[in-house]
């Protein structure tokens, strides 16, 4: 249905044609999709019955119908199951009209995804749902549907058979419904009359068979021609205008009023015959032009009844349009049809009425005209789907890495043709993709970390500083010599000499010197060296040692040529990597020396510090604690004098000079509150040191 | 006993009241008809409250509540929460839930023991049904309905359904709440039946429409004949105070 919507052709009807009215509605029945079920239980002795035993249900078929489960054995199970997920996702499909699903499947289906609200909406093998669709749309239109034994299916509006306050029920056969078409045969419904009110014009007809015998339009000046409004509504927003106009469109109201309650009036014989009346009349204005006093028209008459769809200004042509819409009884040949029909028209998409020739070279002519609409600037306008820029980092972003002297020349070549291919990319995500495609062979070093620092911390103590950097770099030569050379391959290796340089870093004690072997070490190439991040977490040798909080360490490698502004792969700079207050010095008192080298608001730095601004703010602290806790010492001083006092009589803290809250001990104001001598700092202190001391006691 | 009652001209008393069996909220409303009759029927056994719900007066659909508790949206403000908290006896926790299907008392049908909720209900909420209301908690729907707490009225001794509830249905739930249920109607036949009407333990109130046939079955099923408030909040509650003034 998605792609193609037929329009199925109904043959039309009219109600006035007797004859074929007569083939059309013998022995018809309700349509199928029309009725609902009959209610379950609504006799009165199944109620009764229920009243006099009055059972919790019948205890040994106790079961969930929901999800035929059952029957239970105890009550635990019951509750059980009831609080089970699967019992509310059976329920949830049963609201949704399919089928309850078995507990297995239910475990299956959550297997796959886990989407407990079962409101899930996939296609389903669902045998009747085409059947619900009908039947909810249906009930809802404002048309009856009905079926005769030929097989056809004919709808008629329902306002013809039954007034919209009178419920008709759809239970079960429908036969109020069918009793209710045959009536259309009766001599009543030969005559039907049409009016309608809006705006200041009045249009009325009264059909008898298919012919208007009676007719009257009338038009009179009401409205504001060019506000769009009538004069009464623009009256009732306040204050009304005195204009000549305004008086004149008042004066038309009324005399309109009057006028077509002089028509209804004239034709009130005509108006007793008929049998069904349908008027159009929006608003109090309009209601009150055809229901007001002298007019025959009224509103609980069960033959009064509205228009059920829009309709255009009042006039003759509109009111004999309006008839035959009403008049038509569409027929349907077979259910199919209808079916079809019924889906399409409520499925949103009402298809073209007529797909002539002619219809088809107007859509064409709108397609090709273009468009001449002024922009409405209210609305935002249409974004067109553009590709993402492809993502270039910058190498300060990332830091110059990579070639070193070390780096495999096979490597190099590749990664040129990379390049030439446009292919590479200094992005992050290659980076950790890279690095878990080659992360054996780091892990391997990695394993031996820990042994390499537990050998170190034992030996601190006893050898002196040179021999332990000499022992670690043959360790990490025979490393070097142990790693087979395949595992240079890939273009994440990071030389040894720089591994050596980051183990050197964490492993150190505040010894800054011994970093300038290895930094030596590194000839022409040391700021590459310096700034290689590692793969795993994207820091540099400056994050490394900011993160061990080791000012000296830092110092160093700034001067080396570490860049401060390198992030790691959490973003952070070396600065805002570093949880210590020293090391965070270092790099500030490096911006104060170099205050030109790099773009230190990159780096997150705050701003450069000299050696006697961080000796000011040390002085400043200490005296600031000192301060702090001269005034603790004398709060304390305080309260022991309070307590001291507060342990003494009434009397004699009358006696003592101490200006104290008889209460709480606190100081006291200026002028304090007092009673009977006893002085306090607040009005609740009195009160609640007078509620102690009962009145007798203290006169 | 059960007393026909009218709002304002509306029939729906359960809409604007709440009753439970240890205090009773009714909505404030222009003219005191409608609490004084509460009042006649209640006040010697427990508090009857005037109160509203951000505002609104449709208490009845907004909260839900049993002798144990009373949960209302997080739409009331401040002031009407701690207006009520003051009001309701000390034993009733009041608790404010963040819920997006706001009209509690449509949603939720309890009595003391048990209560039946809508099946799209927050697992938070209903943790927190369980802990304040202390009741059992399942996902039910009446007669196909969701709106389980507009469709079916609870008390401890009986329930009131929906009256197109199969009898397999009310089977299952009068064994679920381990009372009896009858499918019925309020009001003339108005099947919204928790909106029709309140209950508790000895007492309901429904709208002035309901026929003498509604009142009878409502009378048998909840057994309000011979109903009087439990001992100890009527016979023995009165000796109490004797004794203790």
């Amino acid at each position: 249905m998605a792609s193609k919507i037929e329009y199925v052709r109904s043959k039309i009807v009219k109600t006035y044609d007797t004859d074929e009215i007569k083939k059309l509605i013998k022995d018809a029945k309700v349509a199928h999709c029309m009725l609902t079920d009959p209610p379950p239980v609504v006799d009165e002795e199944s109620v009764l019955n229920r009243l006099s035993a009055l059972t919790l249900g019948n205890g040994s078929g106790i079961s969930c119908s929901c999800c035929g489960v059952g029957p239970f054995t105890s009550r635990a199970q019951q509750t059980a199951h009831y609080k089970h997920h699967w019992h509310t996702h059976n329920l949830k499909r049963k609201l949704f009209g399919k089928q309850a699903i078995s507990l297995g499947e239910y475990n299956s289906r959550q297997d796959d995804s886990s989407n407990v609200s079962g409101s899930e909406s996939e296609g389903e093998d669902n045998p009747n749902t085409p059947a619900t669709q009908l039947f909810a749309a249906a009930t809802r239109h404002c048309k009856a549907f009905y079926s005769n034994p030929k097989g056809q299916v004919f709808c008629i509006y329902r306002c013809l058979l039954h007034h919209r306050k009178e419920e008709m029920s759809l239970d079960g056969e429908g036969h109020v419904w069918s009793h209710r078409i045959k009536e259309l045969l009766s001599p009543a419904y030969f005559r039907i009359a049409v009016v309608m009110v809006s705006g200041g014009h009045f249009a009325g007809c009264i059909f008898v068979g298919g012919s208007d015998s009676v007719h009257k339009t009338l038009h009179s000046y009401t409205t504001r021609r060019s506000q769009g409004q009538s004069q009464s509504s623009r009256d009732q927003t306040g204050n009304a205008p005195r204009s000549a106009g305004a008086s004149l469109r008042r004066y038309n109201q009324d005399q309109f009023t009057v006028h077509v309650q002089n028509i209804l009036v004239g034709w009130n014989d005509e108006l007793k015959e008929c049998g069904l009346i349908f008027y159009r009349a929006v608003g109090a204005v309009n209601q009150a032009a055809i229901f007001g006093k002298p007019s025959p028209l009224r509103r609980e008459d069960p033959r009064v009844r509205q228009l059920p769809f829009p309709t255009r200004k009042p006039t003759f042509k509109e009111v004999k349009r309006v008839f035959h819409t009403l008049a038509s009884i569409e027929v349907y040949d077979s259910l199919e049809h209808f079916q079809k029909a019924l889906l399409a028209l409520t499925g949103g998409k009402m298809p073209a009425k007529t797909t002539s020739d002619t219809s088809i070279a107007e859509q064409a002519r709108k397609v090709q005209k273009p468009p001449q609409k002024t922009i409405d600037r209210a609305k935002s306008r249409e974004r067109a789907p553009r590709e993402l820029p492809t993502q270039v980092t910058s190498s300060e972003d990332e830091g110059p890495c990579y070639i070193d002297s070390e780096t495999p020349a096979g490597w190099i070549k590749t990664l040129s043709e990379q390049s030439s291919n446009g292919v590479i990319t200094n992005s992050r995500k290659d980076l950790l993709n890279d690095s878990s495609l080659v992360s054996c062979p780091e892990s391997e070093s990695e394993k031996e970390d820990p042994g390499v620092k537990g050998k170190k911390k034992k030996k601190k103590n006893k050898k002196p500083e040179e021999k332990q950097q000499q022992q670690q770099q043959q360790q990490q030569q025979q490393q070097q010599q142990q790693q087979p050379p395949v595992v240079k391959k890939g273009p994440q290796k990071i030389p040894n000499s720089v591994k050596k340089m980051w183990k050197a870093i964490l492993a150190k004690d505040k010894e800054g010197a011994s970093l300038e072997p290895i930094l030596e070490a590194f000839e022409g190439d040391l700021e590459a060296a310096i700034n290689t991040q590692d793969p795993n977490d994207g820091n540099t040798a400056l994050h490394k040692a900011a993160i061990a909080e080791k000012p000296d360490v830092v110092t160093q490698i700034l001067n080396a040529g570490g860049d401060p502004c390198i992030r790691n792969h959490q973003l952070q700079t070396p600065y805002a990597a570093s949880p210590h207050a020293d090391t965070r010095i270092a790099f500030r008192m490096f911006q104060a020396q170099f205050p030109d080298k790099y773009n230190y608001a990159k780096s997150q730095i705050p701003g450069p510090i000299t050696l006697e601004q961080v000796e000011q703010d040390k002085e400043k602290k200490a005296q600031q604690k000192r301060a702090k806790r001269q005034r603790e010492k004398e709060r304390q001083l305080d309260k022991a004098k309070a307590n001291k006092f507060l342990m003494l009589t009434d009397a004699q803290k009358k006696k003592n000079v101490e200006n104290r809250c008889f209460l709480c001990g606190s100081q006291l104001p200026k002028i304090p509150f007092e009673y009977d001598d006893c002085k306090f700092c607040q009005i609740p202190c009195l009160h609640s040191h007078r509620k102690v001391r009962p009145l007798n006691m203290s006169v | 006993m059960a007393v026909r009652v009218q709002f304002e001209n509306n029939n729906e008393v359960g809409v604007f009241s709440k009753l439970t069996n240890s205090y009773c909220l009714v909505a404030i409303g222009g003219s005191e008809n409608f609490y004084s009759v509460f009042e006649a029927e209640l006040a010697e056994t427990i508090p009857v409250v005037h109160a509203s719900v951000a505002g609104c007066r449709i208490i009845g659909r907004m909260t839900v509540g049993n002798k144990n508790g009373l949960i209302v949206p997080s739409s009331t403000t401040d002031t009407e929460l701690q207006h009520i908290r003051n009001s309701l006896p000390d034993t009733v926790k009041v608790q404010r839930v963040e819920e997006r299907l706001s009209a509690l008392g449509n949603v939720i049908a309890c009595n003391d023991y048990v209560a039946l909720v809508h099946p799209d209900l927050d697992r938070d909420t209903e943790e927190i049904l369980a802990d304040t209301l202390d009741v059992e908690v399942f996902r039910q729907t009446v007669a196909g309905n969701v709106l389980v707490g507009s469709y079916a009225a609870l008390s401890n001794r009986g329930g009131l359904v929906h009256p197109k509830t199969t009898i397999q249905d009310q089977d299952e739930l009068s064994s679920l709440l381990q009372v009896p249920l009858v499918a019925g109607t309020v009001n003339r036949g108005s099947d919204v039946i928790a909106a029709g009407m309140v209950v508790n333990d000895w007492c309901a109130f429904c709208g002035l429409d309901t026929t003498s046939t509604e009142i009878s079955v409502i009378e048998s099923v909840f057994k309000l004949n011979d109903a009087k408030p439990t001992a100890i909040t009527s016979t023995m509650r009165a000796s109490l105070i004797d004794s203790m003034s």
